[in-house]
């Protein structure tokens, strides 16, 4: 029996989650990047010394990591994960549930930390981790049994471990605020912030591209073997930063977890240009400049978490290890890899047409995304030179340019909806109109 | 150095066959497209596969070949690939 390009087109549409799913996590997303420089611009007086606690400065980090960061991860690794795991997702209810959880939570989160309001911080910190224990069990439900991409699944089981460390500390710093002391804050926050950003998202950010950044290349899969070394790298450099943050000779150990991160990172970024130099797709614009740009930050970060760990003496190291770790690394990684997804997922959640579905070329939208490169840019080089130089003056123009890049960002995702919603073009038009 | 992934290929009266079965993701994806972008004629290729290649469609969009599913063997996903007309 043959079966025409239409229907077996909507028959891949109909084992793919529904595409309102990932776009709700991305537009979501999108919002939270735009409200994350707000939060910034709000606190920039206290910027440059951020060390932690309350208020607009932890709003927006918390807005960028969950808000953006954790938000995206969701809507991307729910889509894109089934493709290493040769699984489907198993109930399309649940992440649509999960959203209406998480989404107004983090809202939740961010107003009591900025304003400061222990309470409110507590009830959305409660739905933030239902949301994500059940983001958890449903990623958990496809890594087992899955047959495809062992390394990838690795680093999924690994972020999952990473998640429970960061929810249990994220818990006891609340508790902490609430008069209840559940375990000690240094080591609580210590953990937290090594486990979310390193663990979590970093080990999330490392697997998915062993799938994603061959396949933007168009290059063969990475070395397993070299990609098993890393994640063990990786894993080792958490557990020698757990044990220094319970009080195990604190200093040789963190210093011994950064030189391990360090070659857990080269040997992934090693595998990553190897991808980059040998696929047939050498021209990957500035989404893949992006993502140079945020191994170079990672890399930063673990400098910058030496110094912390050597007690170098200068006030703005915690903050310059926080901007370099979540906005230099994790969310510009993220941004690049997403205005290169977004359209690729929108052509394959396209309704059937008549002959093709839309090109990725022709649903995303170039203009808003060179905007967004250089205001996101300038606004990274603002802060860095903020905390550097100590003057919030910096810090507030950084915010500024961070969030007219948020704007143009949510423009390019709404520009990429729209064209999504218009009628097919026919094959024959295309190739006439291309040329 | 060009990534090179390879996939069976044969020649068969109704076009070129490649078989990425077995293959870890991106590979399939790499080894149709290489086939693909090596044909200057009309020639269609056979592809076959062990599961749906969503990721394929749009790229064979951006290069204006379609894809269509026809009978293959019991848990083999077949498609024909060609120009766009």
């Amino acid at each position: 029996m043959r079966v025409s390009g239409i229907a077996f087109m909507g028959g891949a549409a109909s084992r793919l989650l529904p595409a309102s799913i990932p776009f709700r996590f991305f537009g979501a997303a999108a919002a939270y990047q735009l409200l994350a420089w707000i939060a910034l611009l709000a606190g920039a007086s206290d910027v440059p010394r951020f060390a932690g606690g309350l208020g607009w400065p932890l709003a927006a980090l918390h807005l960028a990591t969950l808000g953006v960061l954790v938000m995206t991860a969701m809507g991307a690794s729910l889509q894109l994960l089934p493709v290493a795991t040769r699984r489907p997702v198993a109930a399309h209810r649940w992440p649509a549930t999960i959203w209406w959880l998480y989404t107004p939570g983090v809202a939740a989160v961010a107003l009591g930390m900025g304003l400061p309001a222990p309470v409110l911080l507590a009830i959305g910190t409660v739905v933030v981790g239902v949301a994500l224990v059940a983001y958890a069990v449903l990623l958990a439900r496809n890594l087992l049994g899955a047959s495809g991409m062992p390394v990838v699944i690795a680093h999924g089981y690994a972020a999952l471990a990473a998640l429970v460390v960061a929810l249990v500390t994220a818990v006891s710093l609340v508790c902490a605020y609430l008069g209840i002391p559940l375990f000690e804050r240094s080591s609580a926050l210590a953990l937290h912030m090594t486990f979310a950003a390193y663990g979590f998202m970093g080990l999330l950010a490392f697997g998915l591209s062993y799938v994603l950044v061959p396949m933007f290349a168009l290059a063969a899969a990475p070395d397993e073997r070299r990609a098993r070394l890393s994640l063990i790298l990786a894993v080792t450099a958490l557990l020698l930063a757990a044990a220094a943050a319970a009080g195990v000779a604190p200093q040789p150990l963190r210093i011994a977890a950064v030189g391990t991160g360090a070659g857990a990172v080269v040997l992934h970024w090693r595998l990553m240009n190897s991808a980059l130099t040998t696929g047939m797709r050498r021209s990957l614009g500035r989404s893949v400049t992006l993502m140079k740009f945020g191994w170079a930050c990672l890399a930063a970060s673990l400098a910058a978490g030496l110094g912390i760990a050597c007690d170098v003496p200068f006030d703005g190291t915690a903050a310059l290890f926080g901007l370099l770790l979540v906005a230099g690394w994790l969310l510009t990684f993220l941004l690049g890899v997403l205005q290169r997804i977004v359209p690729f997922l929108a052509s394959m959640h396209r309704a059937p047409g008549k002959r093709l579905p839309p090109t990725p070329s022709s649903l995303t939208a170039e203009r808003p995304l060179a905007i967004h490169f250089a205001c996101h840019l300038a606004a990274l080089a603002l802060l860095v030179v903020a905390i550097v130089a100590g003057n919030p003056w910096f810090a507030a123009a950084g915010a500024l340019a961070g969030g007219a890049g948020a704007v143009a960002f949510g423009s390019f995702l709404a520009t990429v909806l729209r064209r999504m919603s218009l009628p097919d073009v026919p094959a024959g038009a295309r190739e006439a109109s291309v040329g | 150095m060009n990534a090179h992934v390879s996939g069976r290929r044969w020649v068969a009266a109704d076009g070129i066959h490649i078989d990425v079965r077995g293959l870890s993701p991106p590979d399939p994806l790499v080894a149709i497209l290489e086939l693909v972008g090596s044909i200057g004629d009309a020639t269609p290729v056979i592809v076959h596969h062990e599961r749906d290649p969503r990721m394929l469609y749009p790229e064979l969009a951006e290069i204006g070949w379609t894809a269509e599913r026809i009978t293959g063997e019991p848990g083999e996903i077949r498609l024909k690939l060609e120009r766009a007309t």
